[in-house]
């Protein structure tokens, strides 16, 4: 027993160096998160804003309406066909790296909730601390920055961090454009030893790492922001 | 208590219309330097709405309001530039919860008034020993009692050297006992020479330190006075049974 479970181990991960595709799919989906969270984040506080503007104070009708058409489109379809869509018909004619389209794929994508989150939590802050910015004399912008998104940030980090674990493991699906993440990486190894158990339960094991450490992360930081205000 | 007569705002014939329900139904009114204006009235009486609108919290619909001589229901101009002259209270005080005491009183001075974090804090420092509230500077909100945080938030505004201060209820939301450091703070206030405007339901502030009484009903002015004549002679009915109710 013991045996067999060390030649599959070496079948599996020692042999021709198989490990490999392992450790370079991890580091291509780490690349991928990473970058799409910097991405979504960013799009996702810009619609945010734009939509929580709007709500309150009735300006950027337009832009509101195309952010609204963004969330519907993106929230109304499924991750995977978004990214096949992105890379074999908006980048079907062009040569471009895989990574960059799942990047694109999963930014644009993850955007959309992160705009909902920061949206809510925009809209969780009572209307008394608008209030109170605006007759101290600071303007939207400044009461915004100031007053509101600090407060806003705090109460969403915990729904933030949980989209940005939604997004590491929704990655597993770049197979489909045979990028070489770490589930593809997994399966190549199966293809090639027949052996499934192994290469398959690692690649679930080093997901359940990752967000374990993660977690771990987000709950100190949000421990250390509740110790600034009790 | 002196009043140089020099109007400070100017209200000319205000509006403010919520679908079919007039909060403001036409108010023209003025508020001189140096007054202690209270406000009083039945709830859903406009009073709030109007003391809203001085500053422009509330727009209202039509009409104009003069603050220095300037129209600042202009939309062309920086309205942000006169609410740093007036200061607001509110009922729920609005402190800022994610910062210390400190920093809820130097924000505004150091970002609007350009004033450099040494000077801001030093000008919060002796505000804060004038209220007795030193020992609180580096502590947060939600550590302060009701009547602490008032109070707070009456220096966060006297902060920025406010040409009037308007409050909202201001003591509406403490409890029995709080209310007194609130009140005495604002007495202080009233007898430094502070233009004040005041929505209340403290007849005993009105009768102590205001210049001018004001009756508010269904978003109009019924009746105004010294506070002599006000609760001494009341002449307008609504008036007579409001005070009848609470006194």
């Amino acid at each position: 027993m013991l045996e067999s479970l060390q030649r599959r181990f070496y079948l599996n991960f020692i042999k021709d160096d198989r490990w490999k595709y392992i450790w370079d799919g991890l580091g291509t989906t780490l690349k991928v998160t990473l970058f799409a969270v910097i991405l979504g984040i960013v799009l996702g506080f810009l619609v945010a804003v734009v939509r929580s503007t709007y709500e309150k104070t009735g300006k950027l009708r337009i832009l509101n309406f195309l952010c609204k058409i963004y969330l519907t489109v993106i929230r109304g379809t499924p991750v995977v066909v978004q990214l096949l869509i992105i890379y074999f018909v908006i980048f079907g004619s062009v040569k471009i790296d895989k990574v960059m389209v799942a990047v694109l794929a999963f930014g644009l994508n993850s955007g959309a909730y992160v705009a909902e989150i920061f949206r809510s939590g925009i809209m969780s802050i009572d209307n008394g601390q608008f209030e109170a910015g605006r007759s101290l004399g600071f303007n939207y912008a400044q009461t915004m920055f100031h007053i509101i998104m600090p407060q806003a940030f705090k109460n969403v980090l915990p729904a933030l961090g949980n989209e940005f674990i939604v997004l590491l493991k929704e990655t597993s699906v770049s197979g489909y454009i045979a990028m070489q993440d770490l589930t593809k990486g997994g399966d190549i190894i199966r293809s090639q030893t027949y052996d499934a158990f192994m290469p398959l339960l690692s690649v679930a094991a080093v997901y359940l790492v990752m967000v374990m450490i993660f977690t771990k992360l987000v709950s100190i930081l949000e421990r250390r922001l509740r110790n600034s205000d009790h | 208590m002196t009043i140089d007569g020099q109007t400070l705002i100017k209200v000319e014939n205000i509006y403010k219309v919520f679908g079919e329900f007039h909060a403001l139904a036409g108010i023209s009114e003025e508020i001189h330097k140096g007054e202690v204006v209270v406000i009083v009235g039945p709830s859903g009486s406009g009073k709030s709405t109007f003391l809203r609108s001085l500053n422009l919290l509330e727009i209202p619909t039509r009409g104009k309001i003069l603050f220095d001589g300037v129209d600042i229901t202009d939309k062309k101009i920086d309205i942000n530039k006169h609410r740093q002259k007036m200061g607001m209270v509110f009922q729920h005080f609005n402190l800022f919860p994610h910062k210390t005491i400190l920093d809820n009183i130097t924000l505004a001075p150091i970002k609007l008034l350009k004033k450099s974090k040494a000077e801001a804090e030093k000008e919060a420092m002796a505000l804060l020993k004038r209220v007795g509230l030193e020992e609180k500077a580096n502590s947060y909100p939600s550590q302060l009692s009701g009547g602490q945080k008032q109070r707070i938030a009456i220096v966060r505004s006297l902060a920025m050297q406010p040409e009037v201060m308007l409050f909202d209820e201001p003591t509406s939301a403490l409890d029995p006992e709080m209310v007194g450091e609130v009140l005495e703070l604002m007495k202080n206030l009233a007898r430094e020479g502070m233009t004040m405007v005041v929505v209340t339901h403290e007849m005993g502030f009105a009768k102590e330190v205001a210049t001018r009484v004001m009756f508010m009903d269904a978003g109009q002015i019924k009746e105004q006075g010294t506070p002599e004549e006000f609760f001494g002679n009341p002449k307008d009915e609504r008036l007579k049974e409001f005070l009848s109710k609470i006194i």
